[in-house]
């Protein structure tokens, strides 16, 4: 055979690279071509290198052997070897992810000796100057909420042997979790609850007709910045929307709460999260949070309180920061918690008479870990099956059929989430092979939905408009889910078999992306409708 | 003092969810016994019928999560589930659990040194869990957690410490 001239031999090495491949190529050994290289003075292809530096940052960026090999031009498989090689196995638990320009300072240590909002607030009602962390302290809730469980509540409350409750009047209790009551069992545990609160002169009790409890409790004034709260109901992290501690508790701690008035809480570490960055279109408060739980997981603030900063969240409406502080409860939070500020201020007038004092961390406050996220690129977010951490870019899933579109809940009910959804489905059709549930957070949601013009909108657009409850959030009435079906929904949790079937999916989301994948009948970017 | 705890292990993964654990749509129900009927169903639809009296769950991390629903420690307990172990717990189930009288031991080591079915031996006082190969220390909890604990429940707790 014929050897190769200097340029071909440079040529084929640009194409395949090594000895070996060009050897198979012209059908002869690896030393040949090597020899004649070597002949030519051609320099040996020298594989690229990558540094451990180098792998590690695109590792700790994008947890993600794809785009971190995009990242580079080499394949999944290409970047996993290297990655393998630099023994850098374990998946990062937070990404720095450059290309959204987040940032991550890391734990900043060591005892500052001032106090978090959650020290200070825990120390205030137990009477103490100061607490540490960890230590446990007997207090006195401002506020006892609960739902339908109520019933339950009051059974246990029944076996104690303590004939009154131990205040009246810090006792709220909105039935919306099965309301109107969608069973027997249910009417029968309503019934119990509206028999209890007469004899009990328990006057903060709301019927059927009021909504959602989270949002009734801060419609109606029930809780107040620097208050602390305890509910039979793990959202009850909402409250820090108002600059509340406030957290989730089981019904038979209810029960001793109402017969005792005195809780044992322990205080717990806290977090700082700072958000800055103004939201770019078609991103809201939801793609935010569904974001942060996607980096710090399902447990990343398990018995922790979160403490939210940053020009995002001084520019959040109460009913962002309820969305922030609500969702918080889905990587574990205790508490979450929005200082009290202007916007706050400018929320309660009218709502209460009482007066308050809000709490503000000190400056030195000792944060167990402090994260700083920029979101002026952040992207719609979906949370996938079956955990609220599995959070993907709505790119990665768009295109996916969907059977049912749910709008409402705690999470995103209120009257802003109502609206954007409205400005979408405006002289739209939700798709035919898709239903839409619309469930408007409370009755003065509703009313407001109604004098906008919204529910029109909804009605003319298909959807169907329930009363305001939780209903088909938890999977309890009015929407389950029938086997192999998928539903997109604005609420917190999208656990395997939560709406319905074991074998259903549910998918998180915001309203905008709600209204959006309702229109095309499969998950879809809500800026294709915002652009236009 | 608790007695040593005796049963055969029932091995779960990471973020078992209180969906999993006791179904939303059996909330309504408010006897334990019929609760129990449901332990897991959402996880196995069978499980409440392997379950027996007696039987250990392993968890891995964040067991319980989800809902502050205390059937969830309800329905365990009633079905004979005589302690929960997990690397980690949910802030709101650990509470329930304890309220409601059900053992919980904390061990990160215990996930990975103990198998599916094997029974094995929880000994609160010395504060360690033997298997057929190897005993697993694990630290106390709190005295207020183990007082109520011990008393059964925060419900006999407190009746306990109205009559003083």
């Amino acid at each position: 055979m014929r050897i190769p001239r200097k340029e071909e031999l440079e040529n084929l090495q640009k194409q395949y690279k090594t000895d070996r491949k060009i050897g198979q190529v012209l059908g002869v050994p690896a030393y040949l071509v090597a020899y004649w290289r070597r002949k030519k003075k051609i320099p040996k292809y020298a594989l690229p290198k990558y540094s451990y530096a180098k792998i590690k940052e695109l590792w700790e960026t994008y947890g993600d052997d794809r785009k971190a090999g995009k990242e580079l031009g080499i394949s999944k498989a290409a970047f996993y070897k290297w990655r393998r090689k630099y023994i850098l196995l374990e998946k990062p638990k937070v990404l720095k992810l450059a290309q959204l320009e987040f940032t991550l300072p890391g734990p900043r240590g060591g005892n500052n000796g001032g106090l978090t909002i959650a020290q200070k607030g825990l120390a205030l009602k137990a009477g103490k100057n100061s607490v540490q962390v960890g230590e446990i302290v007997y207090v006195e809730p401002d506020l006892a909420m609960s739902h339908d469980n109520a019933g339950l509540v009051i059974k246990q409350f029944r076996q104690i042997g303590v004939s009154k409750v131990w205040n009246p009047d810090k006792i709220v209790i909105p039935l919306d979790h099965r309301a109107p009551a969608e069973s027997e069992k249910t009417a029968e545990a309503h019934r119990s609850i509206r028999l209890f609160v007469k004899e009990q002169g328990i006057k903060n009790f709301y019927d059927i007709k009021e909504g959602i409890c989270h949002q009734v409790v801060i419609e109606k004034g029930h809780i107040l910045p620097g208050e602390l709260a305890v509910g039979t109901d793990s959202h009850t992290t909402s409250y820090g929307c108002l600059g509340a501690l406030s957290t989730g508790i089981g019904a038979t701690e209810m029960a001793a709460v109402w017969a005792t008035g005195k809780i044992w809480l322990r205080v717990p570490e806290s977090l700082k999260l700072t958000i800055n960055g103004s939201l770019p279109l078609g991103v809201y408060a939801k793609d935010v949070i569904l974001y942060i739980i996607g980096q710090l997981t399902v447990e990343g603030a398990n018995y922790k309180s979160v403490e939210f900063y940053g020009d995002t969240v001084s520019n959040m409406s109460v009913s962002e920061r309820f969305t922030l502080a609500n969702l918080s409860m889905e990587m574990g939070g205790k508490f979450a918690i929005v200082p009290f500020d202007n916007v706050t201020k400018k929320y309660l007038k009218g709502r209460t008479k009482k007066a308050y004092q809000p709490i503000f961390a000190d400056e030195n406050a000792t944060y167990e870990n402090e994260y700083e996220y920029n979101i002026s690129r952040l992207e719609p977010q979906v949370a996938c099956p079956h955990n609220v951490d599995n959070v993907k870019p709505v790119d990665e899933v768009k295109g996916m059929k969907i059977d049912q579109v749910l709008l409402g809940s705690c999470t995103n009910g209120r009257i802003d989430d109502l609206e954007i959804a409205a400005r979408l489905l405006k002289g739209k059709k939700v798709h035919p092979d898709t239903r839409m549930l619309v469930l408007p957070g409370s009755k003065s949601i509703y009313l407001e939905s109604l004098k906008r013009g919204i529910i029109k909108t909804f009605l003319e657009a298909n959807c169907v408009v329930l009363n305001p409850g939780c209903g088909p959030c938890l999977g309890a009435h009015e929407g389950l889910l029938a086997k192999g079906e998928k539903c997109l929904a604005t609420t917190n949790r999208n656990f395997k078999g939560r709406m319905g079937s074991a074998e259903s999916e549910v998918y998180l989301a915001s309203p905008a992306t709600a209204a959006a994948t309702a229109i095309r009948g499969e998950i879809s970017d809500p800026r294709d409708f915002l652009k236009k | 003092m608790l007695k040593e705890i005796k049963g055969r292990v029932w091995k779960f993964g990471d973020n078992i969810d209180t969906d999993a654990i006791y179904p939303g749509k059996c909330l309504p129900i408010i006897d334990p016994q019929e609760m129990a009927k449901h332990a897991l169903e959402g996880y196995d639809k069978d499980f409440p019928n392997k379950i027996q009296k007696g039987d250990i769950i392993l968890g891995g991390s964040n067991f319980g999560c989800g809902s502050s629903r205390e059937q969830a420690a309800t329905s365990l307990k009633y079905a004979g589930i005589s302690c929960v172990i997990a690397k980690s717990f949910s802030r709101i189930f650990f509470r329930n659990a304890i309220n409601q009288g059900l053992a919980l031991v904390q061990s990160k080591e215990a996930y990975d040194l103990i198998k599916q079915g094997e029974v094995i031996t929880v000994d609160y006082a010395r504060g360690e869990i033997i298997t057929e190969n190897t005993k697993i220390g694990f630290p106390p909890l709190p005295e207020i957690v183990m007082g109520i604990l011990e008393d059964g429940g925060l419900i006999e707790h407190l009746k306990k410490s109205l009559k003083k």
